[in-house]
């Protein structure tokens, strides 16, 4: 008898040993393999599946040597016993590690594309309406009410529309969008019709970042499927959607520089207003929403608004996706409301601290957010409280440091990489952040002095202040919080004499 | 650039010239020629302007804008560290170190044979199963100093 099994096809998956797995056993007698999306549970990759009687078997972290006992069905975990999974609210992710990616029929014989055709009898101000309901914000960092943009995209009249999902997911510690695009294509697809509908666009790009070649390629097959199937449709008429591939440059996440680099030239932040729901790509009104967002919008659409609306806190609602990653024992994406703490996110879904590490920090959202201590781990991870807090949640990316790390030259670190990817537009990023990282550099080497510690905040309140876009406004973050909680190894390095 | 390359790339660019009526596509072009020669070589920006009707200080612009367009020839294998900060609360900087010290070339550098170009990325959102390397197209989980090496030499 013919035994399947079931490996993901994931990016990290496939980098954790996934491939290995698979190349070895592919001349294996009577042996099927299905290449899925993964569950997102990274630290049980390479993680092989079975069917069994009582469903899917996992064998967490499966080594070449282990195929006759899967075979035989001898050592496999129920879902149920793997708390990482068994404690999340899964609804965007519910599906993932289930369905082949770029199967369509699969994708429907799983409750996909219910929401397009649910919106097929709507009309955009039916959509706009669900979107308002179910308090949606957007999902790539600026926290922006959904329903806004689409309002006035919609009401902005124009000969040309456009829909651009934003895959240019920089943000270091983040990776889900790479997961819905590797993993399940088509409801980035569905969430990007449903908002062409609601506008009225014909035409769609998808950015997506360089550094996801499988994502691109993942996104391009699913385009061609979803044509084929004669599903990528608006209103009965033909939608034109395109991947387009960045070129490394992080600012281009940004929207008004995402467009200038979607345009051809220099990715560039552009000052606004206008905002791109009114004049955007070539001029025209334009949505820009990132991949997790359109794959809520699909989610809402299937369930309903009140089941979003249902979920969160008073100003978050919905779900949140979570990528843990850093010196933690179970890095991976988690899916939950909004609102639990990061002590809690930590503590349940993290599984303490890798190899003996002792807990020093943690970063969240991404290389702009702010680095937080032991003491501040009871925030609730949700916009608002962050907001409060002087912090961001972003892409939603945890990044945990331990006690080998060496703060000054983590926050010289911070400060280079704003500075490389700084677009220079605007004065306070680009010069306020190659001095900072100087003055930072001078720490380092043990030659800074008191002045250079108050020099750099000063730099970084106007940066803060005076920047155009979030990376020179939220750049100082985390050199400021790693100051202000961890003072002492600043001070430590610092020249004893004032010059 | 030899006649071969001035050949082959007029060829290239003769299938983008812009639309009438669409502005040139300046780095769609630049992506294309990457692709074709490894790099985008300084001298072909007068004959890219010429094919796209915009100036030379267009297409200079955004040549030099993206970090992922090359205007020199790089090595055999490209080997990126990644320097996202789940890879560096993960010691990828000790590795990147290390792989430089091995291979004596610095970041951004080519060995001295031709093999290898060391650069860094941020991030390749491989973040749950760091440290990170990418050869080529490739991309490596939970490197160590130990595993970078049997990577490398699979690579010749």
């Amino acid at each position: 008898m013919t035994t399947t099994l079931y490996l993901s096809n994931d990016t990290s998956a496939r980098a954790a040993g996934a491939d290995r797995l698979a190349h070895a056993w592919a001349g294996e007698r009577d042996l099927q393999m299905v290449r899925t999306s993964s569950r997102g549970a990274f630290f049980l990759e390479p993680l092989v599946e079975c069917d069994s009687p009582a469903g899917r078997l996992l064998w967490p972290r499966a080594t070449l040597s282990d195929l006759p006992r899967i075979r035989a069905g001898i050592g496999g975990v129920q879902l149920a016993d793997v708390p990482f999974l068994a404690q999340q609210q899964r609804f965007v992710f519910s599906r993932f590690g289930q369905t082949e990616p770029l199967s369509l029929t699969q994708y429907r014989a799983h409750g996909g594309w219910q929401a397009a055709d649910r919106v097929a009898g709507w009309s955009s101000e039916r959509i706009i309406q669900e979107m308002k309901a179910s308090g949606l914000r957007g999902r790539g960092g600026a926290a922006f009410p959904v329903w806004n943009k689409w309002d006035i995209a919609q009401r902005t009249a124009s000969d040309q529309k456009y829909v651009v999902a934003n895959a240019d997911e920089g943000d270091a510690g983040t990776y889900c969008d790479r997961m819905i695009m590797e993993g399940e294509p088509f409801r980035l697809i569905e969430g990007m019709l449903i908002c062409a509908k609601a506008i009225g666009a014909d035409c769609g790009y998808i950015y997506c970042r360089w550094e996801y070649p499988a994502a691109a390629e993942t996104m391009r097959a699913a385009i061609t499927e979803a044509e084929r199937a004669g599903v990528l449709t608006v209103e009965g008429r033909p939608f034109r959607l395109e991947v387009f591939r960045g070129a490394g440059s992080y600012v281009c996440g940004e929207e008004t520089a995402l467009l200038s680099s979607l345009e051809g030239g220099r990715g560039m932040v552009k000052v606004r207003p206008p905002y791109p729901a009114v004049a955007g790509l070539y001029g025209k009104p334009t949505i820009v929403s990132n991949v997790l967002t359109f794959a809520t919008v699909t989610e809402i659409v299937s369930r309903g608004a009140a089941w979003h609306l249902a979920l969160g806190t008073e100003r978050s609602k919905g779900t949140v996706a979570l990528q843990l990653g850093g010196r933690i024992r179970q890095p991976g994406l988690i899916e939950i409301p909004f609102g639990a703490t990061l002590r809690e996110v930590l503590e349940r879904f993290g599984g303490g601290m890798a190899d003996g590490g002792r807990f020093k920090a943690v970063q969240v959202g991404g290389p702009l957010g702010s680095l937080f201590p032991e003491s501040q781990l009871d925030i609730p991870l949700c916009f608002d409280a962050f907001n409060d807090a002087g912090a961001v949640l972003g892409h939603g990316g945890i990044v945990v440091f331990d006690d080998q790390t060496d703060m000054v030259e983590l926050a010289r670190h911070y400060m280079t990489f704003t500075a490389e990817e700084s677009c220079g537009t605007c004065i306070p990023c680009r010069i306020g952040s190659v001095r900072s990282r100087e003055l930072l550099e001078r720490i380092e080497r043990g030659q800074g002095t008191p002045v250079d510690l108050e020099l750099l905040a000063d730099l970084g309140e106007t940066m803060k202040a005076t920047s155009l876009c979030a990376h020179g406004a939220r750049g100082p973050y985390p050199v400021l919080t790693a100051i202000e909680h961890f003072g002492p190894e600043f001070r430590s390095r610092l020249r004893n004499i004032d010059p | 650039m030899t006649e071969r390359v001035r050949g082959a790339l007029t060829v290239l660019l003769s299938a983008h010239r812009p639309e009438p009526g669409r502005r040139a596509h300046i780095l769609s072009v630049l992506s294309a020629v990457q692709e074709a020669f490894g790099y985008v070589p300084t001298e072909a920006v007068p004959l890219i302007a010429g094919t796209l009707a915009v100036t030379e200080a267009d297409v200079t612009g955004v040549l030099s804008y993206y970090p992922d367009l090359h205007t020199v020839p790089r090595g055999r294998h490209v080997v990126r560290v990644c320097l996202g900060e789940a890879c560096v609360a993960n010691r990828s900087t000790a590795l990147l170190e290390s792989l430089c010290h091995e291979v004596g070339a610095g970041l951004g550098q080519t060995t001295s044979d031709g093999r290898l170009t060391i650069e860094r990325v941020y991030c390749l959102g491989n973040c749950a199963v760091g440290p990170t390397v990418m050869v080529d197209e490739q991309i490596y989980g939970r490197v160590g100093p130990e595993e970078l090496h049997t990577i490398l030499e699979s690579h010749p």
